[in-house]
């Protein structure tokens, strides 16, 4: 018969999110806290990002990504955070619990007082972005391409175009020039960078490394192999203009066009997904809608700097274990968030007044002048020097901030305005 | 250059093709006492318009009676509902609509109606549209009044085509994939064909069927029958996710026109939505590009009929051809000259529905017109079931908890969108499969939400490890597709040289 397994608190995924979860719930006095990871190893995506540039906000040094998740490792045995690796949460039922599968001890099924999920984000793939042409073989999401060269020790190609600029294929296009083969452009259909300028600078600029904003791949060719793309600019409404359309040889297609929160299972226990950001819908506890499961890091929304993943990834730990050993204080008020105009996305999608509250936000499009960051009444208000889609924004607002609002305030708005 | 090295095989029947034509033909007469080799030139089956299509098993009514079309598309719907369980494969029942949003529209209906019933298609009504929104809330508002065909399904077109192959391998059957046909070997003035030019080498056998789909009038020629004159017509889909394969349940078409079938939207026997296809005429016989104007013109068609479908909810685009001919029906005959030649030549839609029947046809025929060149007895160890590799996903968690205690390799997880095993994955390989292509045909590794960002390096180390090659030598889909161009660092350990 399949196994049935009692903890205090579960996490799934032991990439920062969850490794910090485990650590948060053991600290906050949660006795069993057991994380599960698919993989063979404990990091999740940074286990492949040997770059430098984690870490300088929570170590104050500039770290690789497996070096910033050793130190995390270390403390989360410290901690005594149980890890169960190799171990797929294959399927989750609206109780919360959930069913996981390795090959030593088959198919088991986890009963927990409260479930963190810490599942990331996996990459757009080429048919989701309707680029037209032929399948060959060649093309890859910049992450897969990165684990091929910097886990494996292979490389997927010698002449290499990016479509989109996401950090990761922006990094894939430094990593590709360094062993040896030629980058012919990094392609992006917004007129601005997908991924931090840091990255424009330090993997493009620094190689010279040709970058198109306002451009596409408009077609695939080649019927083995990958021979080529054909790029064109695009206009205003992002159609490709006719008559821009170029051809430009290569074997290497590496895509870094956005990528989708992993809610399979979060859907599978009726957790609420947001339409925007793909991700569960949250409160600053890191609750979701379904009150014994928490999410943290990039399944909830994309982030860009780990260090703050592994803070709300802390905070989601510690919550679920408050709530599984005497609950949560109950929200006496509850308040909307809701993003101002400028405001693409946004993370946590309500607050209770029971909690101090950060709040994650983007912007829709580039502001590059002194800006502010706001939440209305009076609650938040930094200025900036500039604000960008790539780049994320933090709003703190304060527990007793919260409940001294009047009494019919029941939404809060948060927005980014030029100065 | 080594010398060359002319390989001879000797066979009573060679198939060219391994689309769902030769495959179905291959199972059929692997029940009798003979050797049959099928070649294909592709790493992996199916490859042809087989493998790029709408996957519908259609009723029947489309086709003017008396065509082969009309006499083999309702008897091949039949067949496949009879073999779907002991071949196992996925047929969905879902029934047809062609839907009619005018006036002439509606009449055409009955012209359909009256087409179906004299073809033998069993069932079918004229239902109106609010009759067809009670049972698909999805439907459009505009339509007026729909064609129902319950006859109608779904079938997983990769399973049904790997299904009738592996059935017919186990039975005896050869398979030489990577073998492209490059002539017939005739005897003078081609009175006789005794076998196969391939790549390969030489097959011979004193009976030589053609199957080969967009190429069977290039393998009709070099017999030098002229008249099977292909036309390839492209279509092009897409595949959206499972998270709105719920917004239809039948099969939605809208009303024919000169074009064909139009745009149709139809949820996948895995529960995706399939959209498309188009309708385009081109010169190349290979080329299944896809578009930006044909998927537009796509997802305009599909919402036409569904304005509830999302852009933003593809995860795929896919092309097939069609071989279309002048006639506009199927060509199969035996030659009379060369004899021992069998066209089964424009193959078109509703072809793959009509497979399983034509290839019980063309026994017949092999039997009547040919039994001085071939024998048929009876096979007597033909065993007329097989079982598909465990589909994993769709078990219950005791048949589950059984498989991974029979192999630990099924508590492995390749694929996660689409919760495929290692021991899948390996048991695919056991069976033929040679390419990340094929392993995807067999286990669906590589089909879902992402696919293949996640699995497919997995699938690519099990492949090299099971067949003990280099990764760098696994291929996507055969030929030069390889995935991986070599070792990091040679770059620089060649810049030292
Ligand atoms: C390629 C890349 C480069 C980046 N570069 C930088 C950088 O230079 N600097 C920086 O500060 N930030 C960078 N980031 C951002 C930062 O690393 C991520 O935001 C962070 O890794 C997200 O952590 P996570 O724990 O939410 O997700 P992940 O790291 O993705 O971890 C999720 C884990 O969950 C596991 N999992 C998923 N589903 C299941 C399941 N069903 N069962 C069991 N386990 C499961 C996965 O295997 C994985 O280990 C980068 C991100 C990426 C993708
Ligand atoms: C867009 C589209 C939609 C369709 N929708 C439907 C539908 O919904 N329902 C339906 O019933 N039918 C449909 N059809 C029709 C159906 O797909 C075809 O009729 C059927 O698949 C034809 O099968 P086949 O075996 O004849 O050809 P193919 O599947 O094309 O197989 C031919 C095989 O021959 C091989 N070959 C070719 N030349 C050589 C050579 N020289 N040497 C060795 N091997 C060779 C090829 O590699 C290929 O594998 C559709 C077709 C298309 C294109």
């Amino acid at each position: 018969m399949m196994t049935d397994i009692r903890i205090d608190v579960a996490v799934i995924g032991a990439g920062p999110a969850g490794v910090a979860a485990g650590i948060g719930a053991r600290e906050a006095g949660a006795e069993h806290v057991v994380v599960f990871e698919r993989d063979w190893d404990l990091g999740g995506i940074l286990q492949q990002c040997i770059h430098p540039g984690f870490g300088l906000h929570t170590f104050k040094e500039e770290l690789t990504g497996p070096e910033y998740m050793h130190r995390w490792i270390e403390r989360a045995h410290g901690a005594g955070v149980t890890f169960r690796t190799n171990t797929m949460v294959f399927r989750m039922e609206e109780d919360g619990s959930f069913w996981t599968m390795n090959p030593d001890e088959g198919i088991q099924h986890v009963h927990a007082g409260a479930v963190v999920l810490g599942m990331g984000c996996r990459e757009r793939p080429l048919g989701a972005i309707r680029v037209p042409g032929s399948r060959p073989a060649g093309i890859y999401t910049a992450g897969t391409a990165q684990r091929f060269v910097n886990m494996e020790g292979y490389m997927p190609g010698n002449r290499v175009v990016v479509l989109g600029s996401g950090d990761i294929g922006l990094i894939m296009a430094r990593r590709m020039m360094w062993e040896g083969a030629s980058v012919e452009g990094v392609f992006e259909i917004m007129s601005w960078p997908g991924g931090l300028r840091r990255n424009i600078a330090q993997c493009l600029d620094d190689y010279d490394i040709p970058f198109h904003l306002d451009h596409t791949v408009t077609q695939v060719h080649g019927k083995d192999r990958l021979e080529g793309v054909t790029v064109a600019k695009v206009d205003a409404n992002k159609k490709p203009i006719l008559g821009t359309e170029r051809f430009v040889a290569c074997d290497t297609l590496l895509l870094a066009v956005g990528l989708i929160p992993e809610n399979e299972l979060s859907r599978m226990a009726g957790v609420q997904i947001h339409p925007v950001t793909g991700g569960p819908v949250v409160n600053q506890c890191l609750q979701t809608t379904r009150e014994n499961v928490f999410a943290a890091g990039n399944v909830v929304i994309v982030y860009d700097l780990v260090d703050w993943v592994s803070a709300e990834g802390y905070k989601a730990g510690k919550n679920a274990a408050l709530f599984a050993l005497d609950g949560l204080p109950k929200a006496t008020r509850r308040f909307d968030v809701r993003g101002g105009e400028n405001v693409r996305l946004f993370s946590p999608q309500w607050l209770s007044d029971q909690e101090d509250a950060t709040i994650f936000l983007r912007v829709t499009k580039p502001i590059e002048q002194r800006c502010r960051v706001t939440a209305d009444h009076g609650l938040f208000s930094k200025t900036l020097r500039y604000a960008r889609p790539g780049e994320m924004n933090e709003v703190h607002i304060k527990a007793e901030q919260l409940r001294m609002l009047p009494p019919d305030v029941r939404e809060i708005i948060v927005d980014v305005e030029e100065e | 250059m080594g010398a060359v090295e002319v390989i001879q095989r000797l066979f009573d029947v060679i198939i060219i093709g391994a689309g769902i034509v030769g495959a179905a033909l291959a199972r059929e007469l692997s029940a009798y006492a003979m050797r049959v080799a099928v070649l294909d030139k592709a790493a992996e089956i199916p490859s042809g318009a087989s493998r790029a299509n709408s996957a519908m098993i259609h009723a029947g009514y489309d086709d003017k009676p008396r065509t082969q079309k009309a006499r083999f598309c309702p008897s091949g719907n039949r067949r496949f509902h009879e073999l779907q369980g002991s071949l196992d494969f996925t047929l969905r029942e879902c029934g047809s609509y062609v839907c009619a949003f005018e006036e002439d529209e509606i009449r055409h209906l009955d012209v359909l109606l009256d087409q179906g019933r004299r073809n033998g298609v069993p069932g079918m009504e004229i239902i109106s549209g609010d009759t067809l929104r009670d049972r698909e809330p999805h439907a459009s508002r505009e339509i007026r009044a729909a064609l129902w065909a319950p006859s109608g399904a779904i079938v997983n077109n990769f399973e049904a085509v790997v299904a009738f192959m592996d059935n017919a391998q186990q039975n005896g059957v050869e398979l030489f994939l990577e073998t492209q046909a490059t002539g017939l070997l005739c005897s003078e003035e081609k009175q006789e064909v005794f076998g196969v030019e391939t790549t390969k080498g030489r097959f011979l056998a004193p009976v030589v069927i053609n199957a080969a789909g967009v190429h069977a009038g290039e393998i009709s020629r070099m017999a030098g029958e002229e008249s099977v004159r292909i036309r390839p017509t492209r279509g092009e889909y897409f595949i959206t996710d499972k998270t709105v394969g719920h917004l239809v349940k039948g099969f939605f078409f809208a009303c024919p026109s000169t074009k064909g079938k139009g745009i149709t939207v139809a949820s996948t026997a895995e529960h995706n939505l399939l959209i498309g296809p188009t309708s385009t005429p081109q010169t190349d016989l290979e080329d299944t590009s896809t578009t930006m104007k044909g998927l537009e013109e796509v997802l305009d068609g599909a919402r036409k009929l569904v304005p509830d479908i999302p852009p933003g909810a593809a995860i795929t685009s896919f092309a097939g051809v069609r071989a279309n001919t002048l006639s506009g029906d199927f060509n199969i005959a035996v030659l009379r000259k060369p004899r021992g030649f069998v066209n089964v030549a424009g193959i078109k839609s509703p072809g793959f529905t009509s497979a399983p029947a034509i290839a019980l046809h063309v026994v017949e025929m092999l039997r009547e017109e040919l039994s001085d060149r071939v024998i048929m007895t009876p096979n007597p160890r033909f065993v007329p079931e097989r079982t598909h590799i465990p589909r994993f996903a769709e078990l219950s968690m005791e048949e589950r908890e059984a498989l991974v205690r029979r192999d630990p390799r099924f508590a492995q997880i390749v694929c996660r969108c689409e919760t495929v095993t290692e021991a899948q994955v390996v048991e695919a390989i056991r069976r033929g499969a040679r390419t990340v292509a094929a392993v995807k045909i067999w286990t669906r590794a590589g089909a879902g939400r992402c696919q293949g960002g996640f699995c497919g390096p997995r699938v690519a180390d099990i492949l090299a490890r099971e067949l003990g090659i280099p990764l760098e030598e696994v291929t996507r889909h055969g030929g030069h597709s390889r995935l991986l161009v070599g070792r990091t660092k040679e770059y620089w350990f060649r810049g030292n040289e």
